[in-house]
């Protein structure tokens, strides 16, 4: 596999929505590859940061509150 | 020749259900608690990214829960409830909110070209340590500046850890739809966080603005 085909499916390969046949290939080539493996390296930070950023805001508590209240109405 | 005789019971086979449905109003209130109210972090998030106001958030997701809870019914229990939830809750924001919201202007894709953070930074800071330098509401306001189509596939992906299948379902576009709005608005957030790091010093680079 060249580091062109393996950046191609950089973001499936990360997101876990490739074959396993692929995902061999794709893994045995940045092994032995350091600028592709400092790639994905930087783009699963990248991604990983995003998701905790993101995902540090839940719901107030009032708004459960509130939903909870109207089920029993209902 | 005469006609074959119906067959004994014309209803189709009724699909196998693990357990009988929920016979009183707290059963049924009970599994809507355990199901569907175990993602009401998930949908609230989601809604403030679609409708940028914390108001209009909680307003979306209380009157998702309610028609959730009214269709309950209609729901198989064990399947994907956060999927079903935010496909009540996308059709409820095209059709009552969208119009009103007063969601910040988005980037005009057409006007900024986005590129690959890494191969920017890749000299000065490969490992991303500026990235530690951003706090979260600049992150978040550079994914509000996403048009919606990215910024929707980009936050069940990205923040909820939605697969590809489940997005596309929710959104209801085919798959590679998903791929290429998640590589795009991937692409977009960098620049904004690369011009927003470069404007605030954490890296040098030069601005793509």
């Amino acid at each position: 596999m060249r580091c062109r085909e393996c950046v191609e499916h950089l973001y499936e390969y990360l997101d876990r929505e490739v074959t396993p046949e692929l995902e061999t290939e794709i893994r045995a080539h940045i092994q032995k590859c350091p600028p592709c493996s400092e790639h994905f390296d930087f783009e699963t930070l990248f991604l990983k940061f995003v998701r905790v950023r993101c995902r540090a805001q839940g719901a107030p508590a009032t708004l459960r509150r509130r939903i909870l209240e109207q089920l029993l109405e209902e | 020749m005469t006609s074959t005789p119906p067959p004994a019971s014309s209803n189709p086979p009724s699909p196998p259900s693990p357990e009988s449905p929920p016979r009183t109003p707290e059963e049924r209130r009970a599994g809507f608690e355990q199901e569907a109210l175990v993602h009401l972090d998930t949908l609230y998030r989601v809604a403030l990214r679609l409708t940028a106001n914390a108001s209009d958030a909680e307003d979306l997701v209380q009157e998702t829960m309610l028609r959730a809870y009214r269709s309950w019914d209609r729901y198989t229990p064990g399947t994907n409830a956060k999927g079903w939830l935010l496909t009540i809750l996308r059709h409820l924001f095209i059709n009552e909110y969208r119009r009103r919201s007063r969601h910040p202007e988005t980037v005009d894709v057409d006007t900024i070209e986005p590129f690959a953070l890494f191969q920017e930074v890749q000299e000065e800071d490969p490992q991303g340590a500026f990235f530690d330098k951003i706090v979260d509401d600049e992150v978040l306001r550079a994914v509000d500046q996403l048009p919606e189509a990215f910024r929707e596939a980009v936050t069940l992906s990205d923040v909820e850890g939605m697969s590809y299948e489940e997005v596309a379902k929710v959104l209801d576009v085919p798959v590679g739809t998903v791929k290429s709005r998640l590589y795009r608005g991937r692409r977009l957030l960098q620049t904004k966080l690369y011009d927003y790091a470069v404007s605030m010093g954490y890296i040098k680079g030069q601005s793509k603005k």
